[in-house]
Parts: structure tokens; C-alpha cells; sequence
């Protein structure tokens, strides 16, 4: 049973437009697609509406180079591109995280050359331990909530806000318990599977999503295989991009046990407060506390410092550096990422990639040989324990 | 070109911006707190709070200038910094691990003061700084504002600003005066008017001055801005802008157009570009860039005036608000064209240019190009590349005539 809802979950993340159309005609709802992945998908599910994570996808470039400089991030190039030429038609809306240059500019480019009925940006803080980060981001939550029920000619009331934010926490605990599997027992769910799990639940059905979680949960936490000795790692970055790295990884005995990636654990990491505060505080809460990644640093809790704890902690073998070109706030982290991880003693590997590349054969190579490096013997296939 | 003449005031910068590095030089022996600043941030209440504002995006111009840049980014791309980030952080982080040093040293900080209103890019140098120094980093954070002002914006950087003065209270140890902060103000509101008299007179035909001898002229407003020295420049540059207007001494001795010039200038390239433009009989009027530092700030409220004054700044606008902008600009200063630089080292002022470039050419009818290089480093200078898009943009404004 398990391996069909998987199945069922593979083909979805493969085609992510063709759930989100059925399900347009289907109920006659809108869709507000969102770029990854600060943005409050809670509140645009409250609303009635479909939120759709723009994950990539394979386009033909070149039309968006005409608005964008080839020097500018290809998450951002690539989503323009998916956009002019047809790929994401469905969308009634977008919201845009303002996270970094090339993001924050892109916004007013794609509403110029394709204008949708709702569009607006997410203006998170950039510093996130003052009292006045908390203050204002409340103030832009409730921006977004008004801007989406005007947008519906209608409110979001607090009951529709509550009732969201339980669907995702519940999606999110489902995603945590299948990160949990695989951090056991690796050879339950596999890197590659694990991680087109997660990109899958940003562009299906919330609803639909959990009935699929669940039965995929319950059919692995049956499986009773043996668990088999890997290589942990734990990955650092903006995106995991290229599944291939993913097979790289499994066939070469390596097992994610952590991530910072917005499309990895970071997505699904913490959950937002049921009770307690009113559930707008409780999801500026849940943003303010996120793990730390490229966009700022927290001084209370240093990315180096943090990426180190969690690696150790994860008792992760070696840090794999997923950067995109052109990405600067991850570059200017990395040489300080690079010293704490050295300090500490744990090895790591940075790989550089581009949203629409298509040959990453050379990566093999690297991936395999520093899989060898940091895991020794570990990394004879299904070696048993 | 080579007959023109260079302003008498330059050599009063020159002494002035001597002084300044000076100060910064010795204000450790007295005690006085060196703080990192970026270009749009509220600098008047570290002077009102007697901290001495230092600017690492100057070091890296100045650095650019001096044609450096490449041979000071090496030292950082050996840490792993990029060939692809901007040319300033580039520069003074190269500083830091560089053997030799073109330009002198970068100025080490006691504390960090950043702003995000410009980009991104300054906030992830200025923490790889903290980082580095070991200093205390203060963010002062700026959302972007879309077509109109917003409460929540102005609200959010009054806070800001309120929790800035107590933590420089802390460092300090002496409680922020806000009697200074109002002189300090009238002072910058003085500069900032004076200093854009002297860029209204390019709108003059033919024009004392232009965007080149702007950017020449420009360092003291962005540094020293509320400072009496700051004044007493921009009063002496506009008598001497007046003079020549008086004598007749044009800025390019033959101008029949003027251009609107987009944004920061290819520095290692000044002269260069300069002379391309006045032998084609063009005078670069106008440019967001050199009339970015047009405060004016209101006495009575000076926090939520800094706030507005500074969040409200071009470069945390919208796409269309900065296409109105630069059609006011064209408008104000009747200019026959446009260039838009796309600079590899800022992608807040590039990016967007492409779309920008033919929606301006159909909203206004002049002809205008847009073209690709780097405003620190010549490793992404083309000279036949520049030419090949600029000679034609030439050519059509002749032919517009």
C-alpha cells in the first residue's frame, strides 16, 4: 500500500500543474502560487484558496533572460521562465517572499510581463530578536490576511485561520514522523523519495495530502527491515535542486539526517501554536523562530554555530554544501560555515548547481568520492550491521 | 575635453576627505567609537551621538577608482567568496586578508551599523564583518515599500530607530542627546539642499555641471552630511557653480543633448565614459544615483522624519514607482535620452532594466540602451561590448535632431 501512495506522490511532484488544475475544475477555487518558502501558506488556505509552491521546474531559459540578467539566481530565472511560457497559467495569484536581491526585484518584473489578479510580497524582518520584529511582523501578517480577503470579498475569520493551521501542523508532524523513518532507517524511505515527498506537499491538496501522508507513514512504520549502517550527512543551503544528488547519495550509502534547505526540513520544522496567542502571533512566532538559513544571521544562535550543533547532534559525518550560482547570501556565509565546520572537525563538501541545468554528471564523481572520504567502510552497499 | 577645467573646490574635497580619514585614523587614541555605516542610513544620529561613521562602500569606490578592485577581490575569492558579488564587499573583504593594501587599510569597526534599504548584499558583508572583528552588528531592517508610503513601514523604523539610540546609549554610556540630533539635522537639511542646488543647475543650457563632476563632488554628502564642514563645501561648490555659470564655462564644451544615466558609475572607467559621452556632444545630466541624498528632514518630529526620509528611498521602491521616478527626472532636466547600466555588482539597480528600458522608451518616446559591465571590476569590462550598444544609441539621438 505504501509504495502506491508513494507512487501517487512521485507522479504529482513530477506533474505539480495537473493536480492543482483538477482540482480547479473540480471545486472552481483559486490558486495562489507562492515562492519558496517563507510565505504563510496558512493564510491563503484559509482563504479558500490553493497554495501552490513553485519548486522548478524543466523550461526552456531563455525567455526570462530577457527580463533577468543571466547573473541573477536561476530559482528566480527558472520561476519567471515556468511562468512566461504557459507552465503556471493555473495561478490566480502569487505571493513573494522578500528573502534576497534577486527575489525582491523579480516581483515587480513578473507583475509587469504577467500580471495575475492577486499579487503581493511578503515583507518578512530581516532581524528577528528586536521587539519591533515582532510588532511589525504582526502588522504584515495582517496586511497579507486583509490584501487575501479582499481578494475573496471576504474576511478570513479567525475560526477558517485555526482550522488551517491544524491542517499543516498535522501535515507538518506526518513530514517529521517520514524524516524520522528515514533517519532510523534510511532503507525505509530513501533520500531521493524522502525529499520528493516534502516538494510534493507544496503543490497538492493540503486535505488530500494527509490522507496520503498518513497511509505512506503507517505502511513504513509496518515495514520491519533491518537497519542497515550509512553515512550521515547533513545538508546546508538555499534548495536541493537536482534530484540526481539525492541518487547519489543513496547509491553511494549516504543518509540525510538533517537539512537548513527551504525546500528540506526547514519547510517543516516548526510548527505553529494551536492555542495560547491569537493564531496570527502564533504564526509570527513560528517565522521568528525558524532555523537559521542565509537570509540573516541571528545572533543568539549563530548559522555556524547552529549548522555545527545540528550536525553533531545528528552525529552527521559529513556537510554537504548545496549553493545555486549566483546565490550571495549563502556565499557570503560559507567561508565562516566552512571554519566552524573545520574547528569541529567535520568534513564537508560545497556543490554549486543552477535551477534548469541538466547535466550534472561531473557532480557524481565528487559526491562519490567525498561519500568515500567521510564514510570509509560504512560506504560498502548494504553492508549489515 | 582635456581643456576643461577642474573645480577650484576639488582641492578643498580633497583636504576635507583628508581630514575625515584622518579623524578616523586617530579617533581610537581618543576614545571615540569607529562605527561601519552604508550609504542610506541614518547617519545623523551617530554624529548627534558622537561616534565617528566610517563607510566601507567608499573604500571599495575608492578601491574601484583606483582600477584595484580586481587585485583586492583576489584575496577574497581565496576564502571562497565569488567573482560574482558586488565589487564593494569584494574589495573590503579582500582588504582584510590582502598582503598589500592600494588604497590603504579598510578601517576596523568598534561596532556595525547596517542598513538594508540599498540591498541585501550590505547585511550579509557587514555580519560576515561582525564575524571577522568580533564586533556588535546593529540592523537597521527596511521592507520594501510598493507604490506608496506605508504606516506600517514608518512605525516599524521609528521602533528601530528608538531601539538603535538605547543600544547606543549603551555604547556611548551617556544618554542620547536629541538637542544635537536637531542641529545635526538642520545641518544635513542644509547640505542636502545645497548640494542639490548644484545638480538643478545641469537642467541649464548649456549646464556648469553634470553627472560626472557629481560623481566627483558627491563624497562629502554621502559621509559627512550634518557636519558643518559638509556645509561649508556645498556652499563653496555652489559659488563656484554660480561663477562659471557667470564666466559661462559650460561642463562640456559642446553639449546638445542631455542624458539620463543610470546608476552608480563604471568607476575604474570614469574618465573613460566621461569622454565617450562629451565627444558625441552629450552632457550626462541627471541619474537617481547622485540625487539619492535629497533629505529633508522635519525638526519637530526628527524620528519619524529620519524614517521616512530614509525608508522612502528610490531603491526600496517599486518597479513602477522607479520607472515614475526616472520620467520625472527626464522631464525635469528635458533630457534626449537615456543609458541604463546594468551592473554586475548591484542587482537592486539592475535587475528590472531590461523591462525598464522599453517601457520608458514607449512611455516617453526618447531613445534610450541599456548596457552590461561591473562598477568595480574590469575583469567584466568590455570596452567593444559598451561601444557596440552605446555608438548606435549615439547615432539615434543624431538622427532624432
Amino acid at each position: 500500500m505504501g509504495i502506491e501512495v508513494l507512487e501517487v506522490i512521485k507522479q504529482a511532484s513530477a506533474n505539480p500543474g495537473r493536480q492543482v488544475q483538477e482540482w480547479k475544475q473540480r471545486t472552481g477555487g483559486k490558486v495562489i502560487g507562492f515562492l519558496l518558502t517563507d510565505v504563510p501558506e496558512e493564510l491563503i488556505h484559509a482563504a479558500g484558496f490553493f497554495p501552490f509552491g513553485i519548486c522548478g521546474g524543466s523550461v526552456r531559459m531563455d525567455r526570462a533572460e530577457v527580463h533577468l540578467q543571466s547573473w541573477s539566481c536561476s530559482y528566480v530565472r527558472n520561476s519567471l521562465a515556468l511562468a512566461l511560457n504557459g507552465k503556471l497559467d493555473f495561478l490566480d495569484g502569487l505571493i513573494v517572499p522578500l528573502t534576497c536581491d534577486s527575489i525582491r526585484m523579480v516581483s515587480g518584473i513578473w507583475k509587469h510581463n504577467r500580471p495575475l489578479p492577486y499579487m503581493g510580497n511578503y515583507r518578512l524582518p530581516m532581524q528577528v530578536e528586536r521587539p519591533s520584529a515582532k510588532k511589525y511582523l504582526l502588522g504584515e501578517l495582517e496586511r497579507i490576511k486583509r490584501g487575501l480577503g479582499d481578494y475573496r470579498g471576504k474576511d478570513i475569520s479567525e475560526e477558517e485561520l485555526i482550522r488551517s493551521i491544524r491542517l499543516y501542523n498535522s501535515n507538518r508532524n506526518l513530514l517529521r514522523k517520514l524524516f524520522n523513518l528515514h533517519e532510523c532507517n534510511p532503507d525505509v524511505i530513501s533520500n531521493k523519495d524522502l525529499y520528493t515527498v516534502l516538494g510534493a506537499s507544496m503543490v497538492i491538496e493540503r486535505e488530500k495530502l494527509n490522507r496520503l501522508l498518513s497511509e505512506l507513514v503507517k505502511s513504513l512504520e509496518d515495514k520491519t527491515k533491518k537497519p542497515v549502517k550509512k553515512t550521515k550527512l547533513y545538508l546546508s543551503g538555499t534548495f536541493i535542486n537536482l534530484p540526481e544528488i539525492l541518487d547519489y547519495l543513496d547509491e553511494s550509502g549516504g543518509a540525510v539526517v538533517g537539512d537548513d534547505l527551504k525546500n528540506g526540513f526547514r519547510y517543516i520544522e516548526a510548527d505553529v501554536a494551536e492555542t495560547g496567542v491569537s493564531p496570527l502571533e502564533s504564526l509570527a512566532i513560528r517565522q521568528l523562530k525558524k532555523i537559521p538559513f542565509a537570509g540573516y544571521d541571528v545572533p543568539s544562535n549563530p548559522r555556524r554555530y547552529n549548522l555545527v550543533k545540528e550536525a553533531q547532534r545528528k552525529k552527521a559525518q559529513g556537510v554537504l554544501f548545496l549553493h545555486l550560482k549566483y546565490c550571495e547570501p549563502e556565499n557570503y556565509d560559507y567561508y565562516d560555515n566552512l571554519q566552524a565546520l573545520e574547528q569541529a572537525g567535520i568534513p564537508s563538501l560545497r556543490i554549486e548547481t543552477e535551477f534548469g541545468e541538466t547535466s550534472p554528471g561531473q557532480l557524481q564523481t565528487r559526491i562519490h568520492a567525498f561519500m568515500e572520504m567521510v564514510g570509509g567502510e560504512n560506504n560498502v552497499r548494504e553492508k549489515e550491521l | 575635453m582635456s581643456e576643461k577645467k577642474n573645480f577650484k573646490t576639488a582641492a578643498l574635497m580633497k583636504e576635507m576627505m583628508r581630514n575625515y580619514y584622518a579623524q578616523g585614523a586617530t579617533a581610537k587614541e581618543k576614545g571615540i567609537p569607529v562605527a561601519w555605516v552604508t550609504a542610506v542610513f541614518p547617519v545623523e544620529i551617530l554624529y548627534a551621538a558622537g561616534i565617528f561613521p566610517y563607510y566601507p562602500e567608499n573604500f571599495g569606490a575608492l578601491a574601484s577608482a583606483r582600477k584595484v578592485a580586481d587585485k583586492l577581490s583576489l584575496y577574497a575569492e581565496a576564502k571562497g567568496y565569488a567573482h560574482d558579488l558586488c565589487g564593494y564587499a569584494r574589495c573590503g573583504i579582500g582588504d582584510v586578508y590582502a598582503t598589500e593594501h592600494p588604497v590603504g587599510e579598510i578601517l576596523a569597526p568598534d561596532v556595525i551599523f547596517c542598513c538594508n534599504t540599498q540591498c541585501g548584499t550590505l547585511p550579509k558583508w557587514f555580519e560576515a564583518a561582525s564575524r571577522h572583528y568580533n564586533v556588535p552588528y546593529f540592523l537597521l531592517d527596511s521592507p520594501q515599500i510598493p507604490d506608496q508610503p506605508e504606516e506600517l513601514i514608518t512605525d516599524y523604523y521609528v521602533d528601530q530607530l528608538k531601539e538603535m539610540i538605547s543600544f547606543l546609549e549603551e555604547i556611548t554610556g551617556e544618554p542620547f542627546d536629541y538637542g544635537r540630533l536637531a542641529e545635526v539635522l538642520r545641518l544635513s537639511n542644509e547640505t542636502c539642499r545645497l548640494w542639490n542646488e548644484v545638480l538643478d543647475t545641469s537642467a541649464m543650457k548649456p549646464a556648469p555641471f553634470g553627472f560626472f563632476d557629481a560623481c566627483f563632488h558627491m563624497a562629502p554628502i554621502v559621509t559627512m552630511r550634518g557636519t558643518p564642514e559638509a556645509v561649508n563645501y556645498y556652499r563653496a561648490l555652489k559659488e563656484e557653480v554660480d561663477e562659471r555659470i557667470n564666466k559661462g564655462i559650460p561642463a562640456i564644451p559642446n553639449e546638445r543633448y542631455k542624458i539620463y544615466f543610470d546608476h552608480i558609475p563604471l568607476w575604474p572607467k570614469l574618465r573613460w565614459l566621461s569622454d565617450l559621452f562629451a565627444s558625441h556632444n552629450c552632457l550626462v545630466a541627471v541619474s537617481q544615483y547622485t540625487h539619492s541624498w535629497a533629505y529633508s528632514f522635519d525638526l519637530e518630529r526628527p524620528l519619524e522624519s529620519l524614517a521616512e526620509n530614509y525608508t522612502e528611498e528610490f531603491v526600496n521602491r517599486s518597479f513602477e514607482y522607479r520607472l515614475q521616478l526616472k520620467m520625472n527626472f527626464f522631464k525635469k532636466y528635458g533630457v534626449d535620452g537615456f543609458v541604463l547600466f546594468s551592473n554586475r555588482s548591484c542587482k537592486p539597480t539592475s535587475l528590472g532594466l531590461y523591462d525598464k528600458r522599453s517601457v520608458l522608451n514607449e512611455r516617453t518616446g526618447l531613445p534610450g540602451v541599456v548596457f552590461d559591465a561591473d562598477m568595480s571590476d574590469l575583469r567584466f569590462f568590455s570596452e567593444a561590448q559598451i561601444l557596440a550598444r552605446l555608438e548606435p544609441f549615439f547615432e539615434q539621438l543624431a538622427s532624432s535632431r
